[in-house]
């Protein structure tokens, strides 16, 4: 069976995405919506504070709750990393992606001081990938072993590591 | 002295609102104030003026509480005070931001691109 098409969701969420778009065109690089309505937000790395910040304040768009923080690994782009925030609101019960971009090497604005719960999601995205967070309150490791060298979700990272257990 | 017809929001942290109305009032006039500093052609300024000057005339021209409530559709009375002191603090940090300019730096050309 295949899932039912919601044709009026898709509009409600187009017209969101058009409207999100024209107040803030300076970090909004591209917004689409997938064809199972989710609405995605592409945006330059410097627009995170502003654009999280906007959308958890705004009446319009009450994002009050960071869902997840994660990263993904496209070692073939220039920035490889693509930092992805899944945001909910509870008055309007409707779900948002944002991503932004980075190498390996460029520092990433942290969303603790937008939302509390980014503090551990980071860290993980800093363990993992190698992505730091410029002004984050403790930013360390979190799931690799102490000594541990190098950054395990990376995709030129060995499935079995690089030393013996 | 007078007694509250409400005991609790129900909600926890948020205590009951004496005179709402009036906190209401202040607020909204001052983010309408805010506002003011922000170009006229900024659609931030023209969507927020219009949410603002919507729920300003229903706080206005609805004395009663529980029917203020109603026609807001926004839960709690003092959930919609919470969110203008949000929406007062996001306009002052907008007038830094500047979020209506063009856009700072387009994406490489694959950046977006997927499939890869």
């Amino acid at each position: 069976t295949v899932r039912p098409k919601n044709e009026v969701e898709q509009k409600q969420l187009c017209a969101f995405g058009e409207y999100l778009a024209e107040i803030l065109p300076k970090y909004i690089q591209q917004a689409q919506v997938t064809c199972f309505n989710e609405l995605e937000l592409l945006i330059h790395p410097d627009g995170i504070i502003p654009v999280l910040t906007f959308l958890r304040d705004h009446t319009n768009a009450q994002f009050k709750s960071l869902a997840d923080l994660t990263a993904v690994d496209v070692p073939s782009r220039q920035y490889r990393f693509e930092i992805v925030y899944n945001l909910l609101s509870l008055r309007f019960n409707s779900r948002i992606r944002v991503k932004t971009y980075t190498d390996e090497l460029t520092p990433v604005d942290s969303a603790v001081p937008v939302h509390k719960a980014a503090n551990w999601y980071e860290r993980e995205v800093w363990d993992m990938y190698g992505v730091f967070f410029a002004n984050h309150p403790d930013l360390r490791r979190i799931l690799t072993d102490y000594g541990f060298e190098g950054h395990p979700f990376r995709k030129d990272f060995p499935l079995s590591g690089y030393v013996e257990v | 002295m007078f007694v509250l017809s409400v005991q609790t929001t129900g909600l926890v942290g948020l205590a009951v609102a004496e005179n709402p109305h009036e906190r209401l009032r202040i607020l909204y006039t001052k983010i309408l104030g805010v506002l003011q500093n922000i170009p006229k052609d900024a659609a931030y300024r023209k969507y927020t003026e219009q949410i603002v000057n919507q729920r300003f005339n229903l706080v206005q021209t609805e004395t009663d509480v529980q029917k203020l409530q109603d026609k807001l559709n926004s839960g709690h009375i003092e959930e919609v005070i919470v969110q203008a002191e949000n929406e007062l603090s996001l306009a002052r940090k907008m007038i830094q931001w500047k979020p209506w300019e063009p856009l700072i730096e387009e994406p490489p050309s694959d950046q977006w691109r997927w499939p890869i």
